[in-house]
This record gives structure tokens, C-alpha cells and sequence, in this order.
């Protein structure tokens, strides 16, 4: 029997453009994987990020050195069938139909979560669906002085037990947001802050509270490993209507509104309380933010909206006690 | 307020002539007797009697202001501590962080107690909260206390209303009398006779309600209580708060128990600074009791109560403050939903079926999650107010704190700057 011959490998460059490209799109197949089922983690993202960027630049070798192959694929009928399914793939998971959401909504990555807000006269809804088996719908009923025309800036976000944003909402990228939402700008700000001395570590303990519940991870709040001791948290609503005058008072606050979610009790509807109006506070040249009861200096803005409601559908979670997780009896 | 020395005519004059000074200055019974009786024959008849309206057992947080109410209401009045200041788990417990005097805003507790905490903190050069602010967590709105000032102050107020204080001493036994009790108190060298019409019970566990065999409530199992000390940097008194230890099992029943409680506070101390090597700055001399016996009275509050803030018919003061229930775990507070000022009817203050006896502080009758929040230092202060009103009033008008007129109750709170249910 003739020995197999020795099939041509090509030049170095070749062979080392081939395997690393097949092998860093192992990491990023795996790595895609475990970003889609596990919950959020910088690390696993991060790592799909980068080595994403380092495939593209591989790929852009690949077809320079295959670009003769490449050619002749692109003069045959095929490539426009595979053009169609690309484009047609793409524009789907775009518009995100029905079931498409649902296979979304399998992902324990809340990066990816659903989120809507709408309006009516009525008022405003705001939909956040970071898994199937935990949906929140914050219902805020507009109040006397609220108008259509003319609404309110609003900010939404989620604060961990140590009062530090873990995830906005609803927020603002206009250049006035500081002005108008003052409050959710500094937690933001405070937010990226730790964040950054953290450096990239989600669990920061020293820098939010000496306590172990504080990590900056929405999911180990909404979807927590530990399902026999979920963590508090809140969920908070900046509102603030521009130049609403009152009395002396050329513009009132923004309002802040917040309601804690404990799944280790469950409830299905929740009313978000009026904390009061933010103040920035300067001690020793440190800036700091304090929640402030409303006071006189409040009026019109009391009645923006009359009303908020937050109605968690947690699923099967809500009828195993609140202490089991999902699907578990 | 009237006392009869029952031993020699020497004996007499001399106590007499220490008596006679209360007025301007500090009557310290017990040690006035340890020093004229110290060469006396043991007998086992009291050596001392005194005839006052109102006697006050225990002179901790609620004791302390009960008895300062007392006197300025008019009644003459004793108050016995078994330690050797006033102030209880503020001073020898340490707690000098008293809460929660606001909520939601509003100042909602103020009276002697609220006198005495502001008097030490200007004294002290401290800071208060700002009680417009929204505190992110509820002991923001504690107050820094300088405890040694607190304790002082405390007498010194006592003192300027002849409040006769008796340290070192505790009731041995009681009897009911045509016109109130016969109290039988020892300390070291001192055996008192003190009659009385009026008791306010604000030992902690309710202890004269239990020697007068009185139900009351214990759980299996106390809450932990707290070892206060301080390691490493120095201690400033009124501007921080202290470490603190959990005592496992602290239970302040009896002296046996509370003896216990304190070693093992302190071997865990030790345990501390053998295994930290920092220098121990400070140690409070006991433990902070959380939880004793609480009494079965004319009205129960129940966490349901709290929680929601039921205005009692028979609110006589205000509690703010989360269901607090610290385990072996730890404490897991439970705040209060915005707006909620819970109430304490004067039926929690009363021994079911009693007459002539009241209690103030942490043995109000409630359940024990209710009691979690109900404990506290201001809302205690708040109740030993209403309670040193109510003894008053009763001794005055010849009736059981219990028939007093509430209006008449609520008008002589006013009258001394606490705050009344609904006036907040």
C-alpha cells in the first residue's frame, strides 16, 4: 500500500493564520456560549469581546491568503443565497419577533434583557424583563401636573443593599442630564467610580460596604446563585420636570421615588414610595448627594405622578415561596 | 419625701442632717448609711425607711427619665439603681448612641429624654443629625452621646428636683399596703423599708412585676447581647461609635446569668486583642442586654400594631424604629414603610390586674418582634415619661396609674415637652 503523501501545509504564515484562527474561535464559540447562559460576568464578556476583535483581524488574513479561492466562491450563484440567509438572520434577531425574544429571554445574561418604556396620557410603563420567570412592569400613573406635551425627565435604575446604581434603566444620554437628573448622574458616576477601583472585580465589598451584599451584579440580585438568601435591592425613579416654578422658588427638585424588591418575600405589586428631593452636599471638597424629606419648597411637582406600581411576575419562583428558584418545587 | 431612721438617735440626726441637704445637693443614700452604720451589729430589720409617692426600680434609660418626670411633676421620689450610675445600657452598657427621636422628617419623641441627650451633646461639642435628611440606613439618626456627661447630667437633674437616687440597691421583697407597698431593698451595708404609693418598673425584666407574681413573657432563647469595647486607636466618647462582640445567650434574668454573660463578653474581648496584639482602649463594664422577661399586660402590641402604626385609643408616646431582631446570624432590620410612627398604648405599661404599679423600657408587653423595635433607647425614654406621669398623677389623686384620666396625662407630657401621639 503507497504511503499517504504529506498534504502541502503551505508557508508558515499559512499554517500559523489557519490555527490561530481555528483555535481563538474556539474561545469565542465558547466563551458566546457561557455569555448567553450564564448571568452577566465582565470576565466572560470581556474575553468574547477581545477575542472577537483578535478573530476579525485573523479572519482579514485568512481570506489575503485565500483570497484567490474567495473569488471564485463569489462568481458562483451560492453566494447570493448565503447573502440572503445572512441579511435575513440578521434582520430578524433585529426586530426581535415573539419567538425570537423567547429564545433571548433563555439567557441568563441580563446584559441582554428586554426593556421597553411607552406612554399614553395615562401615564408611563416601563417593561423589564430579565427572564422569563421574572418580569417587572413599573406602571407610573401621571398625576395633575403632568404634561404630555411637555413630560417630565425620568430616570429608572437598581441600587444594591449599599445604595450603589447596579443598573440603569431608563436614562439619558443628552448633554443636560446632569442638570435635570442630578441624583441618577452622580450614582452613575459613583457607580463607575467603584467600578474602576474595583478594577473590573464586579464583587466590591470594600468599596460599597463592608458586608458581602453588595455585589454590582444585577444577577446575583434578580437571579442569585444563592437561592435560599437573595439579596435586597431597590429599585429607584428620578423624575423632574424642567422649569416647573413654585412659590418663590424659580424650579422645584427633581423627585426621587424608590421601592425595595425582596425576593426572600415575594410580592406581586409593590408601591414605589416618595423618598424626597436630592441635595448636593460638599464636605471637605468631596461631593456627595442626600436624599432630603420634601418640604414647602415642593408643590406641583408632588402631583407629576399620582402613582407608581411595580408588579414583579416571577413565575414558577412566586409559587414555590420566594426561597426556591426558578422551576423548583 | 420622708425618711426615719429606725436604729440610734446618732444615727438619726446624722442621716438627717445628709437628708436635709438633698435639697441643694445629691442624696446618695447608700453610702451615706455605709458610712454612719459601717460598725452597726447585723440585724435583718431595715435600717432605713423612707416614705415617698413614687419608687423607681431600675434607673436606666426609662428609669432614669420616669424619675426626673416624677419630681418635676411633684412627687417625691426614689429612684434604686443596682449599678453605680444612671443611664443604664446608654452609660454602663455603653449604647451611647441613642434612636430614634424622628421619623420621616418630624422629631417624634422629645420630653427629659430628648432634654438630657441635647444637654450632653452641646455640652460636648457634638453633632446632630439633620433630621430633614432621608438616612440611608436608620441608626444614621442615632445620636452620638458622650455617655460619662449623660450620666452626670442625669443626676444632676435628679438631684434639682429632689429625686433621692440610691445606688448599689435593689428590692428584696414587697407587700401590698392599705395605701400602696412596702418595698424591702438591700445594697451593700444598707437595708431600706420603702413605702410607697406608687412603682414604676423599669428593671429591664420586670422584675418587682415578677416578685409580685405577675405573669410576664420570656423567649427560650434571648437574643444576643453586645460586649462594647474598643482596640487599636483610641476612644472619643459622643463622636463614634464602639466595636462590639456578640454575647451569645446574654441573659440578664439574675445576677448568676448576668454574671455570665459578662465574663464570656470579656474572654471574647481578650480572645480580641490576644489575637489582633492592639491595645485595649476602652471596655464597658457590661454587657448591653437586648431582650429579659417582658410583662403580660392590659394591652399587647403586636408586630402587626407596629409595623402599621396603629394609633393605640390609650397612646401615651411614640416608637421609632425597625424590627430589629438580632439572631445568631446577626440582625436583619426591617424598616418601617414611609409615614409609619408606631404608638404605645399606656395598657402596655400595665400589669394585667395590677393596681399601683406601671412599667417603662424594654418590658413593655408586646410580642417579640414588636419588642425588637419597641426596645430602643428613645422610645424607652418616651415611655418612661408617660410612665413617671401616670405614677404621679395616680399617687396625687389616690387611683392606679391604669384609671388615670388620659387627658390629664397627655396635658402633663405637653406640659414637660414630650410629644403626644398625633401632636408630632
Amino acid at each position: 500500500m503507497p504511503k499517504p503523501s504529506k498534504p502541502n501545509l503551505g508557508s508558515f504564515r499559512r499554517r500559523f493564520t489557519t490555527l490561530l484562527t481555528a483555535l481563538t474561535f474556539v474561545v469565542l464559540a465558547v466563551s458566546g456560549i457561557l455569555a448567553f447562559v450564564r448571568p452577566f460576568s465582565l470576565h466572560i464578556v470581556g474575553l468574547h469581546a477581545l477575542i472577537g476583535f483578535l478573530v476579525v483581524l485573523l479572519v482579514i488574513l485568512h481570506v489575503v491568503n485565500n483570497i484567490r479561492p474567495l473569488k471564485g466562491y463569489l462568481h458562483s450563484r451560492t453566494v447570493w443565497i448565503t447573502l440572503v440567509i445572512t441579511v435575513g438572520l440578521s434582520g430578524v434577531i433585529l426586530l426581535q419577533p415573539g419567538p425570537v425574544k423567547q429564545i433571548i429571554g433563555l439567557s441568563k445574561n441580563l446584559g441582554p434583557a428586554l426593556e421597553r418604556f411607552e406612554t399614553s396620557e395615562d401615564g408611563m410603563v416601563f417593561h423589564y424583563d430579565p427572564d422569563p420567570q421574572y418580569r417587572m412592569t413599573l406602571t407610573l400613573r401621571t398625576g395633575g401636573a403632568f404634561d404630555p406635551e411637555n413630560p417630565p425627565r425620568i430616570a429608572i435604575w437598581l441600587e444594591n443593599q449599599s445604595f450603589y446604581h447596579i443598573k440603569t434603566l431608563l436614562g439619558s444620554n443628552s448633554v443636560d442630564t446632569e442638570k435635570f437628573l442630578p441624583y441618577w448622574s452622580y450614582k452613575r458616576r459613583e457607580y463607575e467610580k467603584a467600578k474602576k477601583e474595583s478594577g473590573g472585580d464586579m464583587e466590591v465589598h470594600a468599596v460599597s460596604s463592608p458586608t458581602e451584599n453588595s455585589s454590582f451584579d444585577p444577577a446575583d440580585y434578580i437571579l442569585p446563585g444563592d437561592k435560599e438568601n437573595p439579596m435586597p435591592y431597590r429599585l429607584v425613579v428620578e423624575i423632574n420636570q424642567e422649569n416647573d416654578a413654585h412659590e418663590s422658588i424659580p424650579d422645584q427638585p427633581p423627585l426621587i421615588y424608590a421601592v425595595e424588591i425582596d425576593n426572600a418575600y415575594p410580592a406581586a405589586f409593590q408601591l414605589l414610595e416618595l423618598m424626597g428631593y436630592p441635595k448636593q452636599e460638599l464636605e471637605e471638597g468631596k461631593e456627595s448627594w442626600a436624599i432630603y424629606y420634601a418640604d414647602e419648597g415642593v408643590g406641583s411637582a408632588l402631583e407629576l405622578i399620582d402613582s407608581g406600581l411595580l408588579t414583579i411576575d416571577r413565575g414558577e419562583m412566586s409559587s414555590a415561596g420566594g426561597k426556591t428558584g426558578r422551576g423548583e418545587k | 419625701m420622708k425618711d426615719t431612721d429606725q436604729s440610734t438617735a446618732r444615727r438619726k440626726f446624722l442621716q438627717q442632717s445628709i437628708l436635709g441637704s438633698a435639697g441643694a445637693g445629691l442624696a446618695i443614700a447608700s453610702t451615706t448609711h455605709v458610712a454612719v452604720g459601717a460598725d452597726e451589729k447585723e440585724n435583718h430589720e431595715p435600717e432605713l425607711a423612707t416614705e415617698v409617692d413614687v419608687l423607681v426600680v431600675g434607673g436606666g434609660t426609662a428609669g432614669t427619665i420616669a424619675a426626673i418626670q416624677a419630681g418635676r411633676a411633684g412627687a417625691s421620689t426614689l429612684i434604686l439603681e443596682r449599678n453605680s450610675q444612671l443611664g443604664g445600657t446608654m452609660t454602663t452598657g455603653g449604647v451611647a448612641f441613642p434612636g430614634l427621636f424622628d421619623a420621616w422628617g418630624k422629631q417624634i419623641i422629645a420630653g427629659i429624654g430628648w432634654e438630657l441627650v441635647k444637654e450632653s451633646v452641646e455640652l460636648d461639642g457634638g453633632k446632630f443629625p439633620d433630621f430633614a435628611k432621608v438616612p440611608q440606613r436608620h441608626w444614621q439618626n442615632q445620636i452620638y452621646v458622650n455617655q460619662f456627661l449623660y450620666a452626670i447630667l442625669a443626676e444632676e437633674k435628679c438631684e434639682a428636683v429632689g429625686v433621692q437616687i440610691a445606688y448599689y440597691e435593689f428590692p428584696q421583697s414587697i407587700a401590698e399596703t392599705p395605701d400602696g407597698w412596702q418595698v424591702d431593698c438591700v445594697g451593700f451595708g444598707t437595708r431600706r423599708r420603702v413605702l410607697c404609693k406608687q412603682i414604676i418598673d423599669c428593671s429591664g425584666g420586670a422584675e418587682v412585676v415578677g416578685m409580685l407574681g405577675f405573669p410576664r413573657l420570656r423567649e427560650e432563647e434571648r437574643q444576643p447581647g453586645s460586649m462594647l469595647f474598643k482596640i487599636g486607636g483610641g476612644h472619643l466618647p459622643g463622636r463614634e461609635q464602639v466595636h462590639r462582640l456578640y454575647v451569645h445567650g446574654a441573659d440578664s434574668t439574675n445576677s448568676r446569668t448576668a454574671t455570665l454573660a459578662n465574663v464570656t463578653g470579656r474572654r471574647s474581648v481578650l480572645a480580641k486583642v490576644r489575637k489582633e496584639k492592639k491595645q485595649l482602649m476602652h471596655l464597658q463594664p457590661e454587657t448591653g442586654f437586648r431582650e429579659s422577661y417582658r410583662i403580660v399586660g392590659e394591652t399587647m402590641v403586636t408586630v402587626n400594631d407596629y409595623t402599621s402604626g396603629k394609633r393605640f385609643d390609650d397612646a401615651i408616646s411614640n416608637a421609632f424604629y425597625p424590627v430589629d431582631l438580632h439572631t445568631k446570624s446577626g440582625v436583619k432590620p426591617k424598616p418601617l414603610k414611609p409615614g409609619t410612627v408606631p404608638t404605645i398604648p399606656l395598657g402596655a405599661l400595665i400589669p394585667k390586674g395590677s393596681r399601683n404599679i406601671i412599667v417603662a423600657g424594654r418590658s413593655v408587653c408586646s410580642d417579640r418582634l414588636a419588642n425588637s423595635g419597641l426596645r430602643v433607647q428613645a422610645s424607652c425614654m418616651g415611655m418612661g415619661q408617660a410612665a413617671g406621669v401616670a405614677a404621679t398623677l395616680a399617687a396625687k389623686n389616690n387611683t392606679t396609674p391604669f384609671e388615670v384620666s388620659l387627658q390629664q396625662i397627655h396635658q402633663v407630657l405637653r406640659d414637660h415637652d414630650a410629644i403626644v401621639p398625633g401632636d408630632a
